[in-house]
């Protein structure tokens, strides 16, 4: 008896193990994808999350691809109306905030030395200047639409519970200067012909140039910061890695999508397509006329090369005027695809986000400023653009200009000037509003609905519903 | 030697001991005389009796046959055990209540019990060697025991809802499904047979729908191993099958239990000589209903009628067909349902070998089921085997095996919302081809539609039905072990362990005559998936009577964990069509992918049953889950639950009242949860996908992007539920009746929830949502017929109300459900805040106009003949304004009825089963319906000044309509979420319907059967309902409950014709 009871204790002692033992743990540890904290341990893996960054803003629908909807208030766009509505721009500010957060994930593990056993440092320096780069952009494009922002660095603490608030747009701006200085120092100077698409020292010296001269305008209104624009945009001129296109009719070709003037741009290829031509052109082209140009700008337009280049105003002779549909200019700048590529609905043209003839621009603008009157080298670089535009010949109708001229004369012509070159590239709405002429510059049909709220676009509802520690802008 | 017979004797006198017996007189005697004499003379004599009575046994045996019936309705009951009392001898009675007993030729006492019945003891005299046993049924089958979680429970002291079907109920049916058979079986069990493919898909929610992305289906546990399948179960196997349905019951299943557990007990053999058994059915399937197609005359005259109406702008219209045309059609008529369905046949096979010994029970069984499916190049076959085994090793550790193993073909070719074109999917476009089409042009070969009338764009049906090479198969090996000690009186430790393995191997290959094939130049897919669950169960029970108290305590540690590895490839462009996917290197372009996910549940639970004098009944649980798909904040969840009941009847004062013979109330609360979160669902995952030509050079670069941000605390869905319930029997049992009121609420469901936009992501999952479910059960049995003439019958009926009562950031969600095509590219299925499940929102429709109402017509631009579209906020105007709920995809109520009559050796079964007050949106119609190319004869009934009562639009020309000059404010352009669509799907249908007769014995034993029947049974022989579609019974998008109710093209279900055989010996 006393050896069964033995025995039964034994058995009831194994049950109380079993019962209490497990062996599998809870942790999850997916085989077949990987997580941020194990990603970017190579090259290809950071050069990975900057393609992601850009698929982000070069979305078929909601970005730069189609994204022209947003900017249609401008004076160029046919269609707009002056009239901002809430949300206005959501679509970038969302693209834009995912893009940073790919590479504020890079930045982040390389700072943490997640490539350190696999690539050579100075390959690790130029990549965290690339993501600097690719993060400093984004944010130039954000904070000259919707002015003060949440600030999303590596170093923000779990941005999807904490309730951030909106930093000034110095700080913003502080942010920019740095990631593009750290840029145009580490990047090299030129690229191999498989790399051509991607940024190099010159393309962040013109968008640093670019950021400094917006920041020495509205609102910031920093006037010290014309002579860096114009010292970054003189040393891009004086590298001599970049420079106009001959002939104004190639500046858009496919043969000159990597250079010598386009600098950096938004890629296409015949596997990653820019979008469907059609909606460039006009319906008597076959297109599907979603976006043409506002006749009274185009009225004001000198005639010139450029404009023949630039903008369609006539099919077979035929002005737009007597058009049976659509009776509108068109952007002939974005028709340079072929038939085939047309007819497939692919083309493959690059959108440039920055390119020379706005580096000479921002350098005679700054340059001007920062001297008080036009200097004989900032007349030179404007007029570098206007003879091209004229196919270097002289043309009353769009004349070179001189140093005779007074700095806002100056000022106000190299503001048409770039009007008139960078049209429809993404680049006249922040000119309107950094140099507060948006009112002025509309057509007076629409002018009754400007009110000073447009120089900022709406903080998204949605972002201001779930963090009531943001801030909506004034007049939304 | 000695004590040995004296034992022997000991025996013999308890044996005899309650009565005066011969035997009796002569031990007594013997005894009193071994008291007065020497030793010797008393070994002597006692050796020598008990020589005579070992000899006199022996000799004087005797074979008693006998048969086992119920008292009152002396129909045979069959399987019970009977034993000689006071020995360890005992049998079972065959499946018609006989038996075969050698016993000795002295009057001798047999005990025999039966579930169900009260037991028996019956004095054998020595001159009977056959007899007829009744027994006497216990009332309400109190004492029948029940399965539950991790244990079992008399009936009778159950305090949870629980709905118990015995294996017996599923085979009177002559089906090969178990989930089909659950139908209309159980309140609050809804079964919806969303197709009728062989081998097809069910839905089963046990009251109602909890959860919106989580899933709702039920937990299987089969023998204790959760995660079963009820496909692959050969319902012959099935012991009984316990729906768990009230927090009481389920909350032991913890994070799985929130939708219900459905227990399944399979069979042991019983004590006694192998018993084996053979069961064989043949069927022949047919399409229950055709859809209403015109023939090819009509066709070709509507067409042209339609085509006539092409007359604006002072255009002159050319009829399509000649009247030469429609002449020959009238002879020449393809139906093309005729074509692509077919009456196919249906076999199965079933063969069980059961017994056992008294250490040893086992069962083995095969089945084989081969199913032809209505649509050509569609079937399922299914092989199973199955060795359930029980031993007693000694007396304290007992041991058991299940192991089944099934491989299944299925194949159908695709259907519904499948993932190919619709215009390659026989059961879609089979009804809308002309019936002016051929099925072959004159070289043979599959006719093509020729462009300028009908619906050009679509594949031959024949071609797209039978020219898919389909090749599907799946294996399942499921096996569960179990060790029991019994440590201490009452106290038992049972360890199991089990796996399911699953493989799944398809093949599929679209040549180059399918729409698929064409586009692609041949489409192979290849699907390799292994999916394995392990599962490790401790049980420590201790059980103990002590008194008027009864407890019982159980307590468990359980591990389980599952992998689920997936290796797919999708190639096209293959050179040679022949080959195709049995080559995949003879295709250009080859994707493979693949995937594997893991996960890990580690539980520990405890439960205590107590009852105090049969009347007082009391349980509790606890349950703690640790998931591995948990976030890291809340790896483990707790599901309590606790539960009384109270057995009035046994109270004096209402036994008094004679009234009751059983009669108790229930009241349960409890806690469960749904863990349906996808492994890998809190952690943050980098993805590819995002590429871009960043380097800017001719091919594009891969980008890598973080999909989704991290949720460290994201958990299960909380179910919290509570139930009242009434369970009384009247007529000493003869009328049984269980309700039940149940309100559940469920918290923390798993929704999207937007971010802000700064944080680079859009969403993030997380609990937001809330959802509410009540609802009623009835369940009423009884037996109104006992004479002759035996009625059993069963009804039950209930009925739920759901609502969504937060979905977090939003008030409504929609479901898009469409394959394009259909103009309903935006979503009419809504989930809206303080509205149920399945909302069907769109424009009213109220029918055409009349002339009459020609003057209100004109107001919206509209003529007489013209759809008339309901004008909600009476603006003048049929706009998005007017978006109104149009139907609700799920029934008030839903019933079944199940009844039993025998009549001497004639049985007949028929359950009847319905849904009443569920919507379906048709959205075959659409197509069907179109002017511009319907072949529906719905068309022949349009709107004509002398047919007005329709709500078929007239074909308005459009000169009259220019001529009218008026401008239309119907702005709903093309978009067809319009209530003509949505239908009442309620209905009533005789699901199964059996006549068996089983030979007399007296024929059967010549031929050395114990058992032989024989019947005939229809299945889906008449169904009553209004709707027009091919069955009421449908769902094409089943991705989320928000989506039930929509009809696109699935697979017809079929009306069944069977007869079977069943064999016994």
């Amino acid at each position: 008896m006393k050896s069964k009871f033995s025995y039964n204790f034994i058995l009831l002692l194994f049950g109380v193990i079993i019962l209490t033992a497990s062996c599998k743990k809870l942790d999850e540890k997916p085989k077949s994808f990987i997580t941020p904290e194990n990603f970017y341990t190579t090259q290809s893996q950071v050069e990975a999350s900057f393609a992601a960054s850009m698929n982000y803003l070069w979305d078929y629908w909601g970005g730069y691809g189609y994204g022209q909807g947003n900017f249609v208030n401008d004076d160029q766009y046919y269609g707009g109306d002056l009239v901002i509505e809430h949300n206005w721009g959501s679509d970038l500010w969302n693209a834009h905030y995912a893009a940073i957060l790919n590479l504020n994930a890079a930045i982040s593990a390389m700072k943490k030395g997640n490539l350190a056993n696999t690539t050579e440092p100075d390959v690790i320096d130029q990549l965290m200047a690339e993501a600097r780069f690719l993060r400093g952009y984004n944010y130039f494009m954000l904070v000259r639409m919707f002015g003060d922002l949440p600030l999303v660095t590596e170093d923000t603490q779990d941005p999807v519970n904490a309730k951030i608030t909106r930093s000034p747009v110095a700080d913003v701006y502080q942010l920019i200067v740095d990631d593009f200085t750290e840029a145009a120092n580490k990047l090299p100077a030129t690229r191999e012909s498989t790399e051509q698409g991607r940024p190099t020292s010159g393309t962040a010296k013109g968008l640093l140039a670019k950021a400094y001269v917006t920041m020495a305008t509205a609102p910031l209104n920093d006037v010290s910061n014309y002579q860096k624009a114009a010292e970054y945009a003189k040393q891009v001129m004086d590298e001599g890695v970049y420079s106009l296109v001959h002939d104004i009719h190639d500046v858009f070709s496919t043969a000159t999508k990597y250079g010598p003037e386009i600098m950096w741009s938004y890629n296409s290829n015949y596997e990653d397509i820019n979008t469907d031509p059609q909606i460039y052109r006009p319906g008597l082209l076959g297109g599907w006329g979603d976006i043409s140009v506002q006749p009274e700008w185009e009225q004001q337009y000198p005639e010139s090369p450029r404009k023949d280049a630039y903008l369609l105003t006539e099919i077979d002779g035929v002005p737009y005027q007597q058009w049976s549909d659509e009776q509108r200019p068109f952007i002939k700048k974005f028709m340079y695809d072929n038939q085939d590529d047309f007819d497939n609905y692919s083309s493959v043209m690059n959108m440039p986000v920055i390119r020379f003839a706005d580096v000479l621009l921002i350098y005679a603008e700054a340059a001007n400023m920062a001297n008080g009157d036009p200097t004989q080298e900032a007349v030179d670089a404007v007029n570098h653009v206007i003879d091209r535009a004229n196919g270097y010949v002289d043309n009353p109708q769009h004349p070179r200009l001189t140093t005779s001229l007074s700095k806002e004369a100056f000022d106000a012509a190299v503001i048409e000037e770039r009007n008139q070159e960078l049209c429809f590239e993404f680049d006249r709405w922040f000119d309107l509003i950094r140099k507060r002429i948006l009112k002025e510059k509309s057509i007076p049909s629409i002018q009754q609905n400007f009110s000073d709220a447009d120089y900022l676009f709406p903080i998204p509802d949605n972002d201001i519903q779930l963090n009531p520690e943001l801030t909506q802008n004034p007049g939304y | 030697m000695l004590v040995v017979f004296s034992d022997e004797i000991k025996s013999q006198i308890a044996l005899t001991n309650n009565e005066t017996r011969p035997s009796e007189t002569l031990v007594n005697v013997t005894f009193r005389y071994s008291k007065c004499h020497m030793m010797k003379t008393l070994k002597a004599t006692l050796l020598l009796c008990c020589c005579m009575l070992c000899v006199k046994a022996m000799t004087q045996t005797k074979t008693l046959t006998g048969k086992v019936i119920s008292a009152d309705d002396s129909l045979p009951v069959s399987g019970a055990t009977i034993s000689v009392k006071g020995t360890s001898r005992s049998i079972a009675a065959g499946a018609d209540g006989s038996f075969s007993l050698s016993i000795t030729q002295q009057r001798t006492t047999l005990v025999v019990t039966s579930i169900g019945y009260l037991n028996n003891e019956f004095v054998v005299q020595p001159t009977q060697t056959n007899i007829i046993i009744t027994l006497t049924k216990s009332a309400a089958k109190l004492d029948e025991v029940v399965v539950i979680g991790y244990g079992h429970q008399k009936k009778s002291d159950l305090t949870g809802a629980i709905s118990s079907i015995k294996g017996g109920d599923i085979t009177q049916l002559s089906t090969q499904r178990v989930d089909q058979a659950l139908q209309g079986r159980a309140a609050g069990v809804f079964v919806l047979n969303t197709d009728g493919a062989p081998g097809g898909n069910t839905t089963i929610r046990v009251r109602g729908m909890n959860s919106i992305n989580g899933g709702n289906n039920a937990l299987i546990v089969i023998d204790g191993l959760q995660g079963g399948n009820l496909n692959s179960l050969n319902p012959n196997d099935i012991e009984s099958i316990e729906v768990l349905k009230d927090a009481s019951a389920t909350a032991i299943y913890g994070s799985q239990g929130a939708n219900g557990v459905i227990l399944i007990t399979t069979k042991l053999g019983k004590k006694g000589k192998p018993n084996v058994s053979y069961s064989y059915s043949y069927g022949i399937q047919q399409l229950r209903d055709k859809l209403g197609v015109m023939n090819a005359a009509e066709f070709a005259e509507t067409a042209n009628a339609y085509a006539l109406t092409r007359n604006g702008s002072g255009a002159t219209p050319v009829p399509i067909f000649s009247d030469a045309q429609i002449d020959y059609y009238k002879t020449h008529s393809t139906d093309w349902q005729d074509v692509i369905y077919r009456t196919a046949p249906i076999q199965d096979h079933e063969l069980s070998i059961s017994g056992g010994t008294d250490n040893v029970k086992y069962l083995i069984s095969g089945g084989y089921l081969n199913q032809d499916g209505i649509l050509v190049n569609s079937g399922y076959k299914r092989y199973s085997l199955r060795t359930n085994l029980k031993t007693d090793i000694a007396s304290w550790v007992s041991a058991g095996l299940n192991w089944v193993g099934t491989k299944e073909s299925g194949n159908s070719p695709p259907f519904g919302s499948a993932d190919v074109s619709f215009l390659g999917n026989a059961v879609n476009v089979a009804p809308r081809w002309p019936a002016t089409e051929p099925v072959y042009d004159s070289a043979g070969n599959y006719w093509v539609h020729p462009p300028g009338y009908g619906v050009p764009d679509t594949w031959n049906p024949l071609a797209s039905a039978k020219e898919p090479l389909l090749d599907n198969n799946t294996n399942r090996n499921a096996i569960n072990a179990y060790l029991e000690f019994k440590i201490l009186s009452g106290l038992t430790l049972r360890i199991t362990g089990g796996a399911i393995i699953e493989n799944v191997n398809n093949r599929t290959y679209y040549n180059q005559k399918t729409y698929e094939g064409r586009q692609n130049t041949g489409l192979g897919i290849v699907d390799e998936e292994t999916n394995s669950r392990y599962q490790n169960s401790n049980i420590l029970t201790y059980d103990k009577i002590f008194k008027q108290h009864h407890l019982t305590v159980t307590a468990v540690a359980e591990q389980q964990y599952s992998k689920y590895n997936v290796s797919s490839v999708r190639a096209s462009d293959f050179l040679v069509d022949q080959t195709g996917v049995f080559d995949l290197a003879g295709a250009n372009i080859v994707n493979p992918s693949s995937f594997l996910t893991e996960r890990v549940l580690n539980s520990y639970l405890g439960r205590i049953n107590y009852v105090f004098a049969d009347k007082y009944l009391l349980t509790a649980s606890y349950r703690a889950d640790g998931s591995s798909v948990f976030g890291a904040n809340n790896k483990w969840g707790y599901f309590p639950s606790a539960s009384v009941a109270w057995r009035a009847s046994q109270e004096d004062f209402i036994k008094n009242l004679n009234i009751f013979s059983d009669l108790k109330l229930r009241a349960s609360w409890g806690i469960t949860g749904n863990q349906a979160i996808s492994p890998y669902q809190t952690l943050s995952k980098i993805s590819s996908g995002a590429n871009y030509p960043y380097n800017g050079t001719e091919t594009t670069d891969l980008g890598f992007y973080i999909a989704n941000a991290a949720n460290p605390s994201l958990k299960w869905e909380t179910t919290t539920q509570i139930d009242f319930g009434i369970d009384f029997s009247l007529f000493n049992g003869r009328l049984n009746v269980s309700a039940d009121y149940y309100k559940k609420k469920t918290e923390d469901l798993l929704m999207p929830r937007t971010l802000p936009g700064y944080t680079g992501f859009t969403s993030i999952i997380d609990n937001v949502g809330s959802v509410q479910n009540k609802g009623l059960e009835f369940e009423i049995s009884g037996t109104p017929l006992t004479g002759i003439v035996r009625w059993n019958s069963a009804f039950n009926i209930s009925g739920n109300r759901n609502k969504v009562l937060n979905l977090g950031d939003v008030d409504m969600l929609g479901y898009r459900t469409t394959k394009g095509g259909y103009s309903v590219n935006t979503p009419f299925m809504y989930l809206v805040v303080g509205e149920p499940f399945g909302q069907m929102y769109g424009y009213g429709y109220e029918g055409t106009w009349k002339t009459t109402e020609e003057k209100q017509a004109a107001a919206y631009g509209q003529l007489p003949g013209d759809p008339k579209y309901r004008d909600k906020n009476h603006d003048g105007k049929i706009d998005l304004e007017d978006f109104t709920v149009i139907g609700n995809a799920f029934p008030d109520f839903i019933f079944g009825w199940n009844n039993t009559f025998n009549y001497k050796n004639f049985e007949l079964n028929f359950l009847i089963q319905g849904t009443k007050g569920n919507d379906l949106f048709d959205m075959n119609r659409i197509r069907l319906e179109n002017p511009a190319e319907g072949t529906s004869t719905a068309l022949l009934d349009r709107w004509t000044p002398e047919h007005q009562n329709t709500d078929v639009p007239a074909f308005i020309d459009q000169k009259t309509r220019e001529e009218a000059g008026l401008t239309s404010t119907v702005a709903i352009g093309s978009d067809q979420r319009i209530q003509r669509w949505v239908e009442d799907a309620s209905y009533v249908r005789l699901k199964n319907i059996t006549l068996s007769y089983t030979v007399p014995r007296s024929i059967v034993s010549r031929i050395k059967l114990s058992n032989v029947r024989i019947y005939a049974s229809g299945t889906n022989l008449i169904t009553i309902t209004k709707y027009k579609g091919y069955d009421p019974e449908v769902s094409s998008y089943n991705g989320n409950d928000a989506q039930i109710g929509v009809d696109f093209s699935n697979y017809p279900p079929c009306k069944i014709y069977t007869f079977g055989l069943n064999v016994s010996f």
